[in-house]
């Protein structure tokens, strides 16, 4: 009888589903006809909601790029974000998963693995691609993870930095070459940021120094901003890169409070989710363009490249990976400085550049780098 | 090295970051004094920063969003107050329940609120506060004159200097008026209290409401000054602090104050020594670590001094 009771919930509940989906499912193979190319079924799952000028936006942005030249035919799925509607994004999973009508399932953030393991094991015939997490990367065949190069997001941040807290002609920087960058946590991922930052700074001037702190967790704004007012303060460092979730911020802070540095954001262009004393103390942001990384899935299965159960990581070659050049960076960067940029970019785009990851084994090498370009 | 580590920077440092602690801290005096365990002052903070920020912009003065702060810290104690006393809940329950509305249920009420979303780990209302609604710094005229202390001890935030005077505060309302006496003998022995006439439900929730105002203003602190607009779990754990802040002080207001103040000492030492190129990671368990340590200590001397008595008793 339960069981019964279970089926026929379930069923009420797909009806709707399966209605619009069947609706959907014809319209692939009437334009199939027309064009050689498959028009793709994807339904999008955002387990917050649009409007966050970040990673959500940025996926939709580049879903809806590809619905309006036709290649896929789009279902976006608000789950919302806060602890009670957790529940939700698991069965929203398993009911889009069960109608077995989409050709491609997308989530993102480290707050999905767990759910779209159960379900992607639940649905071996499903194909599903998660962004920005790598948690169970290859444990899955029908599971696309995507990642990005933070080390040659790094290494581009790292060149802007130096270049600008060299040039003493900007506002606020002074004579000392040194430059900070305020850590989450001590971890790989965080690390990569950090490895390509050294090593973008110190190609533009070996005497560079960077001031690295850690706030050893992601929420604590407070204690960032009494790390950024001691490197700016003891150090004289005059350019921080804040890479410690919502705690980065306190770094902004400190920069804003002292009035003698700068910050650099990340992720997302923070000039323009800050308010407006942030904003104007932001020269730019370091950014992971998800919506890029999705139009890349499309282009790579379109030539019949399938990466199912693999990670792959995008770097700047595939515009997975890009700094905000307008607003503050336009206004404050010297022709110099932007040229310094575009080189480096270059170099890294043409392979002369090889940026190291701290992903891997590479952490021991790090921690010497690291220590030898402390101020 | 000592040099670059004991700047007056450093001793101004020590101020900001006890401040928050310390209005907890002495939330947690007056109501451990009246024998209600508080845990909640962790929560009721987040939940107090949270609105106070949020009406600092909406009203786009500062004043009203700390006046909303304590209003809100009052409000979350009364709440906590009602469940514990009116409704014979564990006021350790309450407590964490408290908590965890402060953690989860302030970033669904962002959410309903402002429409403001960025995932669960970065949302916040940082994007809300400017400067000019930060809660005001203070240079005191005169001293700001003089060197070195000059620096030290003007220009802290408004609430910095109330912590302080707070601290007075709470010596005076303990020691020196009736409700205090009142205070202090509910906590002792509520029995005899409500024998002579005190009504022990009306003293635990004037207890509250002291507690709530103080939170309101550890709130604000968080969310106006220190940092700029409300972020999920800001608070980071200084609300737990001052509870041991609270009982390696031996509950009274000054030693209180002393022991908050030594956590704020090792923090800032170790961000100092951090400047000077130890890892980050080596220097931030140092405030637990003293908190740790304190506590020992005082449970050794707590224990010796009650030999002592035992031994003086049996003598005599």
């Amino acid at each position: 009888m339960k069981n019964f009771l279970k089926a026929a919930l379930v069923a009420s509940m797909l009806a709707p589903l399966v209605g619009c989906g069947g609706n959907n499912a014809n319209e692939p193979a009437a334009n199939s006809s027309e064009s050689d190319k498959k028009v793709y079924n994807v339904a999008y799952l955002v387990n917050g909601n649009l409007g966050d000028k970040s990673f959500f936006d940025s996926a939709a942005a580049g879903l809806q790029t590809l619905e309006k030249d036709g290649r896929i035919t789009l279902k976006t799925i608000e789950m919302g974000g806060t602890d009670a509607d957790k529940p939700r994004w698991l069965s929203t999973l398993y009911e889009v998963s069960e109608t077995g009508e989409y050709d491609l399932i997308i989530c993102g953030t480290y707050q999905m693995p767990d759910f779209l393991k159960e379900v992607a094991t639940e649905y071996p015939d499903q194909k599903y691609a998660i962004f920005d997490d790598n948690t169970y990367a290859g444990d899955n065949n029908n599971v696309l993870n995507l990642t990005y190069k933070q080390n040659e997001l790094g290494y581009i941040i790292g060149t802007f930095a130096a270049s600008m807290t060299t040039d003493t002609s900007v506002d606020r920087i002074n004579p000392d070459k040194v430059i900070g960058f305020v850590g989450g946590i001590d971890s790989p991922v965080i690390n990569d940021f950090l490895y390509g930052y050294i090593a973008g700074a110190q190609n533009v001037d070996p005497d560079i120094k960077v001031d690295t702190r850690y706030t050893n967790d992601y929420v604590d704004t407070a204690i960032a901003k009494e790390y950024g007012l001691s490197m700016i303060g003891d150090n004289k460092a005059d350019i921080i890169w804040g890479v410690a979730g919502n705690a980065g911020n306190g770094a902004a802070e400190a920069a804003l409070e002292k009035g003698s540095a700068w910050f650099i954001g990340v992720d997302s262009d923070q000039e323009s989710t800050f308010s407006a004393d942030l904003a104007a103390i932001t020269l730019t942001s370091g950014l992971k363009n998800v919506g890029n990384s999705l139009i890349w899935v499309f282009d790579e299965w379109d030539a019949g490249k399938e990466y199912w159960g693999q990670e792959v990581t995008l770097g700047l070659k595939d515009n997975g990976v890009g700094v905000v050049t307008d607003k503050n960076f336009d206004k404050y960067a010297s022709q110099e400085t932007k040229d310094k940029v575009n080189a480096a970019i270059q170099d890294v785009l043409d392979g002369k550049v090889e940026v190291p990851t701290a992903l891997g084994n590479a952490s021991k090498d790090l921690e010497t780098l690291r220590e030898s370009v402390r101020p | 090295m000592l040099q670059m580590i004991f700047t007056p920077e450093f001793f101004f440092a020590i101020f900001r970051i006890t401040a928050p602690i310390l209005f907890a801290t002495m939330a947690a005096v007056i109501c451990e004094k009246a024998g209600v365990s508080n845990i909640g002052l962790e929560g009721t903070m987040m939940i107090s920063a949270l609105f106070g920020s949020l009406f600092a912009y909406y009203s786009g003065s500062w004043f009203i969003g700390l006046l909303v702060a304590i209003v809100t810290g009052i409000l979350v104690s009364l709440f906590m107050g009602f469940f514990a006393f009116n409704l014979k809940t564990d006021i350790i329950l309450t407590g964490t329940a408290v908590n965890m509305i402060g953690s989860g249920g302030t970033i669904f009420l962002v959410k309903v609120i402002t429409g403001i979303t960025q995932g669960t780990q970065l949302t916040s209302t940082t994007s809300l506060i400017t400067q000019k609604l930060q809660i005001p710094s203070i240079t005191i005229p005169f001293i700001n004159q003089i060197p070195v202390i000059g620096n030290v001890l003007s220009g802290h935030s408004l609430l910095t200097y109330l912590a302080f005077i707070s601290v007075f505060l709470t010596w005076v309302l303990l020691y020196r008026t009736p409700l205090g006496l009142n205070i202090r003998s509910v906590g002792e022995n509520p029995h005899a209290a409500s024998s002579v006439g005190v009504s022990v439900l009306r003293i635990k929730y004037i207890t509250m409401v002291i507690a709530g105002i103080l939170c309101g203003m550890g709130g604000a602190f968080m969310s106006m000054y220190y940092a700029m607009g409300w972020s999920l779990d800001m608070l980071a754990g200084r609300g737990f602090i001052a509870l041991a802040a609270q009982a390696m002080g031996a509950g009274e207001p000054l030693g209180c104050m002393l022991s908050a103040l030594i956590f704020g000492f090792a923090q800032a030492l170790g961000i100092k020594l951090s400047a000077t190129g130890v890892d980050s990671n080596l220097v931030s368990p140092i405030p637990y670590l003293v908190t740790i340590i304190g506590l020992v200590v005082f449970a050794i001397i707590a224990r010796r001094r009650a030999k002592r008595a035992h031994h003086e008793k049996v003598s005599a």
